[in-house]
């Protein structure tokens, strides 16, 4: 075995298991914590009716991406196709499927070889408008922080390299080194996934009813703050 | 540490806000006790790790849209407040300190933070633009009442809430015997312009409503107010004014939870003494928005709260509000105050009593929940050193769509909506729109079933009950 068989087998065991242990446990625990969050601040609320027709509506437009629609068209239908492909091209990718299924025996209805190719090229191509057009909108770009304009790119690598593995002839460089590459981002991202802006995949269906539950005030909130600052009966 | 700035705030302040010292240290420890008791914790650890940073809501931001300057896009106004939060009350922010690195707050940082939270009116419309659910008018509400803990606070709102919890009772400061009069005169005016004797009903033990509009609109909005007692009237419903607390108007929503809580149990207390059944707000958006949180504060069995527009909708559909056959015949666009619309709670009872009433109703566009913010919202109304910016970089959509409808009656129920769309209009050259609210047209065509006097007066409606007129 060369070097890079070497590396390869140990990406794809033990760093690609502690990437994923590392995942679900980091964002399990954004979870248990934002759940406990919700459930405390419930508790609190002095009033406890929650429109929730109107949270579950505002969630789910988000979740499903149609309310960015509504301002900013392009990028809306752009960050909508972005996601969708870096969705269902690794979970349903057949190559995928079959290391999954030799690891654990798994297994469940693949993408034709061709769409998974087609949505990859996608992918990468609104992973790079993504940035062009942060780049270009200028309030977009002067909120920017660096992790804004570098993660579209960092999510993009695996599916450019994962493209270039499987379409050899377009493949300058070696098969084992691009499939190293392939599975070292692959990695990588498992393990940004719950310390970057990436954990919006777990917290997001949570933010809408808690900007709600922050309106619901505890009865006594106000008076207990004054009490705490000494001022409760401090002339107005 | 450099030379403050405080002095040059674009709004009054007390004394008293100049002659703070420790200024960092006491807002913190206001944060810390903030996030202790009350609910804001949750949203704040969530939007500081969550921020998609995409602008999405500069492009619904009327003012950002004037202004053009970053400091007045939502997103970068609420990191203001975020990036403290981060600092002192994350762990990571706890880690990052103790390598030397990050911010410090400052005394000049509070100024920046004084300054911007008060050129938002916290309308929220950016709110259901943030893929994050952020909602940026949380962080203003938030922001404004941390900084009042330093006493940062307009004059305007301080001076009026002194005055109504410590003060007279009220924040226009009317006494008991003025009002009393005032009321005698509107008696009067419905009697003489109407020809129907309508009394203001004062400490009813037992009424069903206890009626909180306003206070301001007993010195201003005379119409609306005999709109109010002509619908109570006219449906036979049994309410009162308590002379104990009839002001609607809560500052504290605008800068202080500590302040708004006390005004809501004083308005729970009134209607408690007076046996009241519930509480019956006037067209004012944020003391019907103020009057929402009565169940949070009031407990379970805290009196029901309504606004008068889905009463007088009510009672319309069911048929209880008479209605003379002319209806009005000027242009009318309505106007979704903020804080009613804005939740989607009053949106549809306010159209439909216009459609009922009116011959040519228009909408603006955009409008609902949707709908642009009038340029004084938060409070900012009451702040008239800031007139040029509110009727200017933050009123002139407004303005644009108003004009676009080419109505004449610009209809609003709230009262400071009212005050701010009438000098929207006079400063931006709208000089034939006037600014008016929903029961002061549905005044005009309530038909009292009494001949109307003034037959020969050129104002005056129609001669009798038979109703045939125009305008």
């Amino acid at each position: 075995m060369t070097t890079i068989d070497v590396l390869l087998e140990w990406l794809r065991g033990p760093v690609f298991w502690a990437g994923l242990i590392f995942m679900v446990l980091g964002l399990g625990r954004h979870v248990v914590l934002t759940l406990y969050g919700i459930i405390r601040t419930y508790r609190k609320a002095g009033d406890k009716n929650i429109p929730v027709r109107q949270v579950v509506g505002a969630t789910l437009r988000w979740i499903f991406l149609t309310q960015g629609l509504k301002n900013r068209l392009l990028y809306g239908i752009n960050t909508l196709v972005f996601h969708i492909c870096i969705i269902v091209v690794p979970l349903f990718l057949a190559g995928h499927i079959a290391l999954v299924n030799q690891a654990t025996g798994l297994s469940w209805p693949a993408l034709p070889n061709g769409l998974a190719t087609a949505l990859t090229v996608i992918a990468i191509i609104a992973a790079v408008t993504i940035v062009i057009q942060r780049v270009a909108f200028t309030t977009a770009r002067r909120l920017s922080r660096f992790q804004d304009f570098v993660m579209p790119l960092i999510v993009a690598i695996p599916f450019a390299t994962g493209f270039l593995v499987m379409h050899p002839t377009w493949n300058p460089f070696p098969y084992q080194f691009m499939l190293f590459l392939h599975v070292l981002s692959g990695d990588l991202i498992l393990f940004l996934i719950p310390v970057t802006k990436l954990s919006h995949m777990v917290l997001l269906p949570g933010t809408q009813i808690i900007s709600e539950l922050a309106w619901h005030f505890p009865p006594d909130a106000g008076h207990r703050v004054g009490v705490t600052l000494g001022k409760a009966n401090d002339p107005i | 540490m450099g030379k403050t700035t405080r002095d040059t705030y674009s709004y009054f302040v007390e004394q008293k806000a100049l002659d703070v010292t420790e200024r960092p240290r006491k807002f913190l420890e206001a944060f810390a006790a903030v996030l202790d008791h009350g609910n804001y914790g949750v949203a704040l650890e969530t939007y500081s790790r969550l921020s998609a940073k995409c602008g999405r809501c500069a492009a619904t931001c009327q003012l950002y849209e004037a202004t053009g300057e970053d400091r007045d896009i939502p997103c970068h106004r609420t990191e203001l407040l975020l990036r403290v939060f981060r600092r002192y009350f994350t762990q990571s922010g706890l880690l990052k300190a103790r390598l030397g690195q990050g911010f410090v707050l400052t005394d000049e940082y509070l100024d920046e933070m004084a300054e911007e939270y008060y050129r938002c009116t916290a309308c929220r419309r950016c709110k259901s633009s943030c893929p994050l659910g952020i909602d940026h008018g949380l962080i203003t509400h938030l922001a404004r009442y941390l900084l009042s803990e330093i006493d940062v606070i307009p004059k305007a709102l301080l001076v009026a809430t002194r005055e109504q919890l410590e003060g007279v009772g009220n924040t226009s400061a009317i006494p008991v015997p003025a009002l009393k009069d005032t009321c005698e005169f509107l008696e009067e005016e419905l009697e003489e312009l109407y020809g129907v004797k309508i009394t203001y009903p004062f400490d009813v033990e037992g009424a069903e409503f206890v009626f909180f509009p306003a206070v301001s609109d007993y010195l201003m909005e005379a119409d609306t107010l005999m709109g109010n007692a002509a619908v109570m009237h006219v449906t036979n419903a049994s309410w009162t004014i308590g002379t104990g607390n009839y002001d609607g108007i809560n500052y504290g929503l605008f800068y202080s939870d500590r302040m708004m809580e006390r005004i809501v149990n004083n308005v729970i207390a009134e209607t408690r003494r007076l046996k009241g059944r519930k509480i019956l707000v006037g067209e004012c958006g944020h003391a019907t928005r103020s009057a929402w949180y009565v169940p949070a504060f009031g407990g379970p069995d805290a009196p029901p709260v309504i606004n008068c527009l889905e009463y007088a909708w009510e009672m319309l559909e069911a048929g209880r509000i008479p209605l003379k056959d002319e209806k009005i015949a000027e242009r009318v666009t309505y106007h979704d105050p903020c804080n009613i619309a804005r939740s989607g709670r009053i949106v549809e009872q306010p159209r439909e009593i216009l459609k009922a009433i009116c011959a040519d109703f228009v909408e603006m566009t955009p409008n609902r929940t949707e709908n642009y913010c009038c340029g004084g919202g938060g409070g900012t109304v009451s702040i008239d050193e800031i007139r040029a910016f509110r009727t200017g970089p933050l009123g002139r959509r407004k303005a644009e769509q108003v004009r676009a409808t080419g109505a004449h009656y610009l209809v609003s129920p709230c009262a400071n909506c009212k005050k701010q769309l009438a000098e929207v209009c006079e400063d931006n050259g709208l000089d034939d729109v006037e600014v008016v609210g929903v029961h002061d047209l549905l005044l005009k065509v309530i038909d009292f079933g009494v001949p109307e006097p003034g037959e020969n007066d050129a104002d005056s409606e129609s001669d009798g009950s038979g109703e045939e007129d125009q305008e």
